[in-house]
């Protein structure tokens, strides 16, 4: 870019030859403001530069689901007669859909950061869950490219840990999704979680306040120029190569990523080569949950037979068993294992449970369990500790004979919760009984809603599972019709936020404050379009118990009628 | 045993016989096809009465099993002995269903010696339902073989406790076990063969042998030898070591060795399966060169004496062209210059399966017919994939010869009506689409349905027993079988240039239209354009199973009309609303009615003329 200057200077100030003149401080002056000026109209044009880009991309981006939702929606009402056509139609309209409300969050988000009004919130959570979420979220993706994906947990001190854990999983999904959308097909990403506590300054010693997180992940992607990797983390800016010219994205991700953890503290180094894939090592610090009050009953001093054809998670499972005072035994086989049971089962010494890979070296995990079923009865604990899609394979599985499902990447209190569970009901002669149906028609929810057509929309989504619906047309009306209604009458409240006359947080605090037994249990949920962690943070903070994104989907709600009025079961 | 046991099995005897089609006696056409109808209701009246033997005496059984005396078990076991009998099998469904009901008791009652034979029996069940799995793909036979090899292992386990055990014959079923370990075929090929190589350890042990020598034991070591030749057709893997290969090939030397002695005390010549076992290991360890393996067979295969039926010679005139056609599979580089000969050799195999005496007991032979159809290579001039095909439904499987006829030929009239209506509707096929002139457009339309029909159930060639020779419901396992016939029959007619836009039919004709039931899986109707045609197959096949063969499924039989309006019930569920909505049309369901009868009267005549010894072409005559 071309130096900025001024002509007219040089006719009203002395010649800066001459050194001793007071004009020269001046003149300098000038000089240093003129390459101020000249950088911030470089920095503004780069700026602005991004700025167009990024609207050009986006004005694709956006058009690319909107035109799948338009064609769709066509392709549809001119096959409306064959339901599988129109169905298909549908399942693609919904994922364009999505895809389409996670561009817009995250502009959304961007302009929060920038604003400076976002906010972190500290919370207790599980790592094994948000590890568990994750692996929902991007494994069906890096299967669709056919990605060799390996997300391994290492050294583990704290599972529970205090933080946002919204905000954590942003970080992981937005570095994990561009390894997923920068590596080409059939390429290999890798993923290690593991903590570290922070040393004390003063003693050396382990701090016992503060646990780091330290994530990486690889990939064998396109990688990044050296010129890239120094703008990566300025908002707008994508990768500039024909080789994913289709790939979607606003640009915003790695900085937002990196606002996020200059707010939590962390850290993030990033290298990379073009045409041979990128590595990001990012570091958290959290502070420890405590642990759960339930603690489990493990079967201390009992054998478990590991039958698992890969060495490493056999040894990682035998090393939490030996954590929780349990011995084991590995074989790779399936026609070893059922010699060994036949034998331990003749010479009365019967392991406290199978835990099963989910392929063995001679056969698969589930040919082997419908024999052992048999051979060892049907309160013999046989759990599957396996990185598969368990909706997948749950049909088959537990008609097998598995008794529960650990996922992998493998946590040690997900691998001892089924394992206390069982081994106790095997020791009490326990029936594992299925869990029994439960009949939502005599529970009634207050449905507050605004709006007619959302308020159809979630009555006919909600009506599915039976359960009774009244309705209020703003906060006022809901708070009145809970007031007036026996106690105990509703069992719980989808509340709309943004209503005439009363929004729905006043609401809630209104009702969480009124004097009488249920008003400090009744499960009130926020169903709204505002989708920020924020609001989130805010619906709580008003009193709300969960909270559910417009546009509503029939199984977050029924997922949520699950988990309130099962419990109450 | 009990007397509805007894009736049981005269029923199934009778059954075997009835369906065989065969007109030994000359009868004409009209008298043959009265016979046919006559013996059809005779065969649903003894399937009818089987269904009512097990419902009203053998289940009542099983539920009171625990509380059986050892006299009603005793005659269950043999029973369940006259089912299958390690070579021929009358039920080998209900062979298993028994003695998984007897481990059950065994297991309740912690009766090792019932465990074990148990196991070992159960294990030779599964290993029948195993056998009739040639051909298929691994994953689609993992579950089976599986099953099998985990009753033998946990049958062989108790060889720690062998001195325990009083009793002989459980001993005798441990050994047994232990060497049926390494029955079927195995992820790895070097595994088969270190458990055979254990096993041949184990029974030659002297200690052992000591402990029992009431125990044929050289009879044991000697099926362990025949066991580890038969790992030969594995032999093309890298995995085994130089200790596997050296232990197979002292396993062929004794088999062979003893095959010649046994050949020469009966004045026989020595058999050419051995002697290609020997060529083969020989191949293997560098001796001889593909090239040179190749022509040893063809030595063999030249030798065959055609007018000879005995074991040996089936052999060597199916399977090993089936060995030949799978090695010039592998290695397409030897098939230049040898077409003429393999079409001889397909010729000679049609020709010979024809000429097989109809009386005699076929299992032996379809299985090596299912092996040539499995590794079967059409060239130019051969005979068709679907012409060889044919011929195997005729002579061992005739009644799905005529169900495929009649869905083939039913299923052409149903288009043909359907593009008189609608000349696009089976556009989404490209090839179709690309066809300008309506008559040619109509008549690849109608070779289309009319293939696609006639080959929908060529997959149904691996499970004959369980479609022809069920005479009872299927239970449940045999149905999950029945479902690989899909995978199977779109694998065969895909690998061949003539039959392979019949593939879809084959794979998609139990699917769903809205995918809510049916399989398999791998069948996505949205993705394929062959769906409309797929859809008419799929709909007339379930017509005619529905009139015909509903006892499989544990349905009443429908006449035509009822058939139509179940049919027309599920429409939009099971079947396409654009096909069903025309089973409105009288004229339609009359056309159809007509098509269905012409088609079935015409596979008939077909079965006819192919089945009476003075019908048949003088080119089916063997030249020897």
């Amino acid at each position: 870019m071309e130096e900025i200057k001024n002509e007219n200077t040089s006719e009203q100030f002395p010649s800066e030859d001459n050194d001793d003149s007071p004009c020269k401080a001046v003149i300098e002056q000038l000089k240093n403001t003129n390459s101020e000026l000249s950088d911030a109209l470089r920095a503004a044009e780069e700026e602005n530069r991004a700025k167009s880009s990024f609207l050009s991309n986006m004005s694709h981006d956006i058009r690319t689901p909107m035109n799948a939702i338009i064609g769709m929606t066509s392709i549809a009402l001119t096959h409306i007669d064959e339901k599988p056509r129109v169905l298909d139609c549908l399942q693609k309209i919904q994922t364009a859909s999505a895809h389409l409300m996670d561009l817009v969050n995250d502009v959304l988000d961007m302009s929060r950061i920038a604003s400076g009004r976002m906010t972190l919130c500290e919370e207790a959570f599980s790592l094994a869950d948000m590890v568990h979420d994750l692996m929902i979220i991007l494994r069906p993706q890096a299967a669709l490219k056919h990605h060799n994906f390996h997300l391994e947990i290492g050294q583990i001190c704290e599972e529970n840990l205090i933080g946002d854990p919204l905000h954590l999983r942003q970080i992981l999904v937005n570095i994990i999704g561009n390894a997923v959308k920068y590596t080409p097909e059939d390429g290999a990403i890798h993923v290690n979680i593991s903590q570290h506590s922070e040393q004390s300054a003063h003693t050396g010693q382990e701090a016992a306040d503060k646990v780091w997180l330290d994530f990486l992940c690889e990939d064998n992607g396109i990688g990044m120029s050296q010129d890239f990797l120094q703008k990566i983390f300025e908002p707008f800016e994508r990768v500039n190569s024909s080789t994913i010219g289709r790939i979607e994205g606003t640009g915003l991700g790695m900085s937002i990523v990196k606002n996020l953890l200059d707010r939590m503290g962390g850290t993030i180094n990033v290298t990379s080569e073009e045409g041979k894939g990128s590595r990001f090592c990012v570091s958290i610090p959290f502070a420890p949950a405590p642990p759960p009050k339930d603690a489990q009953i493990l079967p201390v001093g009992q054998t478990v037979l590991i039958a698992e054809s890969i060495d490493m998670r056999a040894q990682q499972i035998a090393s939490y068993l030996k954590d929780g005072g349990m011995e084991s035994v590995h074989l790779k086989n399936g026609m070893d294992t059922v010699t060994w049971l036949t034998e331990a089962q003749y010479e009365n010494r019967m392991p406290c449970a199978l835990l099963l890979g989910q392929e063995l070296n001679d056969m698969s995990a589930l040919d082997l369990t419908t024999h052992v079923r048999e051979l060892a009865g049907s309160d013999f604990p046989i759990i599957m500790v396996a990185d598969a899609d368990w909706a997948q394979i749950e049909y088959r599985a537990t008609r097998a004979g598995i008794n529960a499902f650990v996922p992998c990447p493998l946590f040690k209190s997900r691998l001892f919760a089924p394992l206390s569970e069982l081994t106790y009901k095997m020791q009490h002669n326990r029936s594992d009984c299925a869990s029994r149906e439960v009949d939502y028609g005599q529970y009634r929810l207050l449905l507050v809603e605004d709006n007619e057509l959302n308020r159809e929309i979630a009555i006919e989504l909600l009506s599915q599972t039976g359960v009774q619906i009244e309705t209020a047309e703003n906060g006022l009306c809901a708070v009145e019709a809970f007031e007036n209604s026996p106690e105990g009458y509703y069992d719980l409240i989808f509340m709309d936020i943004q209503m005439p006359v009363m929004n729905g947080y006043d609401a809630a605090r209104k009702i969480r404050q009124l004097p009488r037994k249920d008003a400090e249990s009744i499960w009130i949920i926020a169903m709204t379009a505002n989708a920020f962690v924020e609001d989130i943070r805010l619906s709580k903070e008003a009193g709300m118990n969960e909270h559910c994104s417009k546009p509503v989907d029939a199984d977050r709600l029924q997922e949520i009628l699950r988990k309130r009025l099962s419990s109450e079961d | 045993m009990q007397p509805y046991q007894e009736e049981y099995i005269a029923n199934l005897r009778d059954i075997a016989v009835l369906t065989t089609r065969i007109n030994p006696d000359c009868h004409s056409f009209d008298t043959y096809r009265d016979t046919l109808l006559q013996n059809q209701r005779l065969i649903e009246d003894k399937i009818n009465r089987n269904i009512a033997l097990l419902r009203d005496e053998l289940f009542p059984l099983f539920d009171r099993l625990f509380e059986a005396g050892p006299d009603e078990l005793a005659q269950l076991e043999e029973f369940a002995q006259k089912l299958l009998d390690g070579k021929n099998e009358l039920d080998g469904g209900l062979f298993c269903q028994i003695y998984q009901a007897l481990l059950s008791r065994a297991r309740h009652r912690k009766d090792h010696n019932a465990i074990i034979r148990c196991l070992y029996w159960l294990g030779i069940g599964h290993h029948n339902m195993c056998g009739k799995m040639v051909g298929l793909d691994w994953p689609d036979i993992e579950y089976y073989m599986s099953q099998m090899r985990l009753c033998f292992a946990e049958a062989a386990a108790y060889l720690k406790y062998y001195d325990d055990i009083d009793d002989i014959e459980t001993k005798g079923y441990i050994l047994r076990s232990r060497a049926n370990t390494s029955l079927g075929q195995f992820k790895s090929a070097s595994s088969k063969i270190r458990l055979t190589r254990q096993t041949l350890t184990l029974l030659q042990d002297e200690e052992f042998q000591q402990k029992t020598p009431e125990l044929p034991w050289d009879r044991y070591i000697y099926m362990t030898h025949q066991q580890m030749t038969s790992s030969i057709s594995y032999s093309r893997d890298n995995d085994m070591t130089a200790q596997d290969v050296t232990a197979i090939m002292e396993s062929a030397h004794i088999v062979h060795r003893r095959q010649i002695q046994e050949a020469i005390s009966n004045s026989e010549a020595p058999p050419m399966r051995s002697a290609f076992s020997c060529y083969d290991i020989e191949y293997y360890c560098g001796l001889l060169t593909l090239e040179e393996l190749l022509g040893r067979m063809e030595e063999l295969m030249d030798l065959a004496d055609t007018s000879s039926f005995s074991s040996d010679t089936i052999y060597t005139i199916i399977s090993l062209p089936a060995i030949y056609c799978k090695y010039l599979r592998e290695y397409p580089e030897q098939l230049s210059g040898r077409e003429k000969y393999l079409e001889s050799l397909y010729r000679k195999i049609v020709a010979y399966t024809k000429a097989y005496p109809a009386n005699e007991a076929n299992e032996q032979i379809f299985y090596f017919l299912r092996q040539a159809a499995t590794t079967f290579i059409e060239t130019a001039n051969s005979i068709s994939y679907g012409e060889f095909q044919q011929t195997m439904l005729i002579h061992f499987a005739p009644d799905i010869y005529v169900h495929s006829q009649v869905v083939g030929k039913t299923a052409a009239a149903f288009c043909e009506i359907i593009i008189s209506e609608d000349p696009a509707f089976f556009d989404d096929i490209a090839y179709i689409r690309q066809i300008s002139n309506p008559d040619a457009k109509r008549e690849a339309i109608l070779e289309l349905a009319m293939n696609s029909g006639v080959f929908h159930d060529v997959g149904k060639i691996n499970f004959t027993s369980l479609y022809t020779r069920t005479a009872r419901q299927w239970f449940e396992e045999e149905y999950e079988i029945t479902h690989l016939h899909t995978v199977v029959g779109s694998a065969r007619l895909n690998a061949c240039a003539s039959t392979r836009r019949y593939a879809a039919a084959a794979l998609g004709h139990h699917s769903w239209y809205d995918g809510s039931h049916g399989y398999p899986e791998s069948y996505r109707r949205l993705e394929c354009p062959y769906r409309q045609i797929v859809d008419v197959v799929g709909l007339i096949d379930w017509m005619d199973n529905s009139m015909s063969y509903a006892w499989l499924y544990g349905h009443a039989k429908k006449n035509f009309d009822e058939a139509v309006q179940e049919a027309i019930a599920l429409e939009g569920k099971r079947f396409s609303p654009l096909l069903t909505t025309r089973l409105r049309d009288k004229a339609v369901t009359r056309a159809i009615r007509q098509a269905f009868d012409t088609a079935r009267f015409d596979a008939h005549r077909q079965l006819y003329e192919e089945t009476t010894p003075h019908m048949k072409s003088s080119q089916d005559i063997i030249q020897l």
